[in-house]
């Protein structure tokens, strides 16, 4: 196992794109290597050594052996894990955008809030955040049909909007809240969220499960065919509770499933 | 309302000019010039071909009061001259080299480069924009990111079922404006293309269409339509939900949805199936509610359902003349249409991170060129209070809260009345805009500047070793 740690020594506003410090590249880099290796700042490259020192400990045969530790502030370092297909990321700090964007497989773990795009259009593997996300977490590109494809996403805090936007697989839990449309255009894919959901869960949704325990303010008329159902088995996951589910969206001629916890949304029986 | 008496008091008149004030881009305007030496053709006072050195335009027919506001002559506030910021925060006049020299060097030094603007400019200009900003690594944006940004994020998910503004008026039976009041915003609008005028199948004109307004609030295009529909506000996602359901045979079962009672919902679907060809017009009260590009994604899809039944189409009512232009030569060039960021040598677009907003309240932007647009009018505080920390270039033809932001100001000219150039129209339509008149004797033109700030950064980065002019 190689162990790298990157200690912030410098911050900068400008953001630094970490998407070329991910164990598929770095497996085999020593000190020297970072020592070298100039990041992405802007248009410009400047050294790495100015913003971490980095301390590399062991080998690493492959990626897979590679775990990176990232300590410091790092709400402006962009692109962590971007792309990573395996090893292990552990960011002890907020982190900035697209963390976790588009890996295929390994583990994140984030202790602290995310921004926007975390996990987007990612196709397998764990991404862990610690804290809140913000707009857009697991969704797809900007005008790409097919978000976030496969692996798994939790969120201990609350998310934000749009979550899992386009899901066409894979599974996201949120402990807390979430903002308006979770869930919106999915196909596939397992959305669990424990806390309160403002509005419009599942916004033309064609497929896919989404489970709210907590109390939903609005759902879109596009949920039909109201039925109460006891510990139901989604998905190969057995879950405990009462709930109302519905099938949508069919604005769009949707046959997904909306769970929602009985107990706190009996205004929508 | 105060009568206005005509003006009579005019030399010649340029006729078939397009108005640079809005998307309508109007181009039946004629402008009334004072003074002057006819550079070109001239015919029983009318200006054939050529421009009027040295003229004033005092007055311009058939604008509406926005256009005309806007064309005519307001030289107290117009920039004549390059500024350069000192070193006591005052700006003081300088001679064209010193001011692009400068600001050449500003821009070849940059990490962040962000320019900003060009709606208001020819698309002419913002061909060497795009040279200067691939040069340097520059982040290109333009007002969309403010206000149409949705619908274009929109339209890459779900199409863009788009007409033209003529077909509009030779067609449309069935108009609905959308958050939006056209008739503040675009006042001819209705009155050219869409309500009033008598089309190749609409004889009648306004009699032959139905004009329906959704909208929260009862503004002046409701007082004028046949039917207004006031949903309450941010409901407008669930109230195009409810209409698509409607669509596909669902029975709705709340009695009142987004603030409107389900049978009137059913009514207004059951019109506009049997609409012969509906235009839906929609605005920033779609764009920049809660749902953002949803609202707009969903307003496509209705679009689309609706023409299992009859012809529909939709047009975005873009603001600024040329904002729409930005955004067609930007996707043609570069695939994306706003918020283009250069830094990695290649182009890249994501809302949130390549903004202008954005990038501006994570402080990130080291220079900010600012061309044809007002930033200290328009954006947040907290965009603002970044641009108060760094080197601002300005280049524009009115003094402006983002001149006193900008640390070197470059008077440019004003397109379609000054210089010639193309713009597109809302439905994307290209106008090319003629010049009626000389600009005032020490501006340049849009196009000469930018170019001059490429040609001397090219010097600066050693690309291209001479200034190709003075």
């Amino acid at each position: 196992m190689k162990i790298i740690t990157f200690n912030q020594k410098k911050t900068s506003t400008i953001g630094l794109e970490f998407d070329e410090l991910i164990p598929d590249e770095i497996f085999q880099w020593e000190e020297k290597d970072f020592q070298k290796y100039e990041i992405p700042i802007g248009n410009s490259r400047f050294p790495l050594k100015d913003y971490f020192d980095v301390d590399v400990v062991g080998s690493a045969e492959s990626p897979s052996d590679v775990k990176i530790i990232l300590n410091g502030d790092l709400t402006r370092i962009k692109y962590i894990g971007t792309k990573m297909s395996t090893g292990e990321i552990v960011a002890n700090s907020s982190v900035d955008l697209h963390c976790g964007s588009e890996m295929s497989g390994g583990e994140i773990t984030v202790n602290g809030n995310a921004e926007s795009y975390a996990g987007r259009e990612m196709t397998g593997g764990i991404l862990t955040i610690k804290g809140n996300t913000r707009e857009f977490c697991g969704a797809s590109y900007i005008g790409d049909w097919r978000g976030m494809s496969g692996g798994t996403i939790m969120i201990h805090g609350s998310a934000g909007k749009q979550l899992g936007e386009c899901l066409t697989g894979g599974e996201i839990y949120v402990k807390g809240n979430c903002d308006i449309l979770a869930g919106i255009h999915m196909t596939k894919g397992f959305i669990q969220i424990d806390g309160d959901v403002t509005r419009w869960p599942g916004g033309q949704m064609q497929g896919g499960n989404i489970i709210i325990n907590g109390k939903l303010s609005r759902l879109l008329e596009g949920f039909v065919d109201p039925e109460i159902i006891t510990n139901p088995e989604i998905e190969g996951k057995q879950i405990t509770g009462k709930y109302i589910k519905y099938v949508g969206d069919i604005a769009r001629n949707g046959k997904g499933n909306l769970y929602l916890d009985a107990d706190k949304n009996r205004n929508f029986l | 309302m105060v009568y206005e008496e005509p003006i009579t008091d005019y030399d010649y008149k340029v006729e078939n000019c397009t108005c640079a004030f809005c998307g309508c881009n109007c181009d039946d305007l004629v402008y009334l010039v004072k003074g002057g030496e006819v550079k070109g053709e001239l015919k029983d006072g009318v200006v054939v071909s050529g421009y009027v050195d040295g003229g004033h335009v005092v007055g311009c027919r058939h604008a509406c009061r926005l256009g005309a506001s806007k064309v005519m002559e307001d030289m107290d506030q117009r920039l004549l001259v390059p500024m350069i910021r000192d070193e006591k925060g005052n700006l003081v006049e300088t001679d064209w080299d010193t001011a692009l020299d400068k600001a050449a060097q500003l821009i070849a030094h940059a990490v962040r480069p962000v320019f900003y603007g060009w709606s208001e400019t020819s698309i002419e200009t913002m061909h060497y924009g795009l040279e200067l900003g691939e040069l340097v690594g520059a982040v290109l944006d333009n007002q969309a990111t403010i206000c149409h940004g949705p619908s274009l994020q929109a339209v890459q998910n779900a199409g863009y079922p788009v007409m033209t503004l003529g077909e509009t008026k030779n067609r449309a039976d069935m108009v609905v404006y959308t958050g939006n009041n056209a008739m503040n915003s675009h006042p001819r609008h209705l009155a050219r293309y869409s309500t009033f005028p008598r089309g190749y199948f609409r004889k009648r004109g306004r009699f032959d269409r139905t004009l329906v307004t959704m909208d929260p609030r009862y503004t002046d295009t409701a007082k004028m339509s046949d039917i207004w529909v006031g949903f309450e506000q941010n409901g407008d996602y669930e109230f195009y939900n409810a209409m698509r359901a409607v669509l596909r045979g669902k029975k709705l079962e709340k009695d009142i949805i987004s603030g409107i009672p389900k049978e009137d919902i059913e009514d207004l679907v059951e019109s506009m199936k049997q609409a012969q060809f509906g235009a839906l017009f929609f605005g920033l009260g779609l764009t920049h509610t809660l749902s953002k590009q949803r609202n707009i994604d969903i307003a496509i899809n209705l679009i689309q359902d609706l023409n299992k039944f009859t012809k529909w189409n939709l047009i975005p009512m873009r603001g600024h003349f040329n904002v729409n232009g930005f955004n067609i030569f930007m996707a043609l060039e570069q695939g994306f249409p706003y918020g283009v960021d250069f830094a990695r040598g290649y182009p890249r677009y994501m809302n949130g991170e390549t903004n202008t907003i954005d990038l501006l309240t994570r402080e990130e932007p080291d220079v900010f060129m600012v061309i044809a647009a007002d930033p200290g009018a328009h954006f947040p505080s907290g965009a603002n209070r970044h641009l108060a920390n760094i080197p601002v270039i300005q280049i524009d033809i009115h003094w402006g809260p983002s001149t006193e932001l900008a640390d070197i100001v470059l008077p440019g000219s004003f397109i379609a009345v000054e210089a010639a150039g193309t713009s597109y129209r809302m439905d994307g339509v290209p106008i090319y805009m003629k010049k009626a008149v000389s600009k005032p004797k020490n501006t340049r033109d849009d196009e000469w500047i930018v170019n001059e700030l490429l040609k001397r950064v090219q010097k600066i980065k050693g690309i291209k070793p001479e200034v190709a002019s003075k």
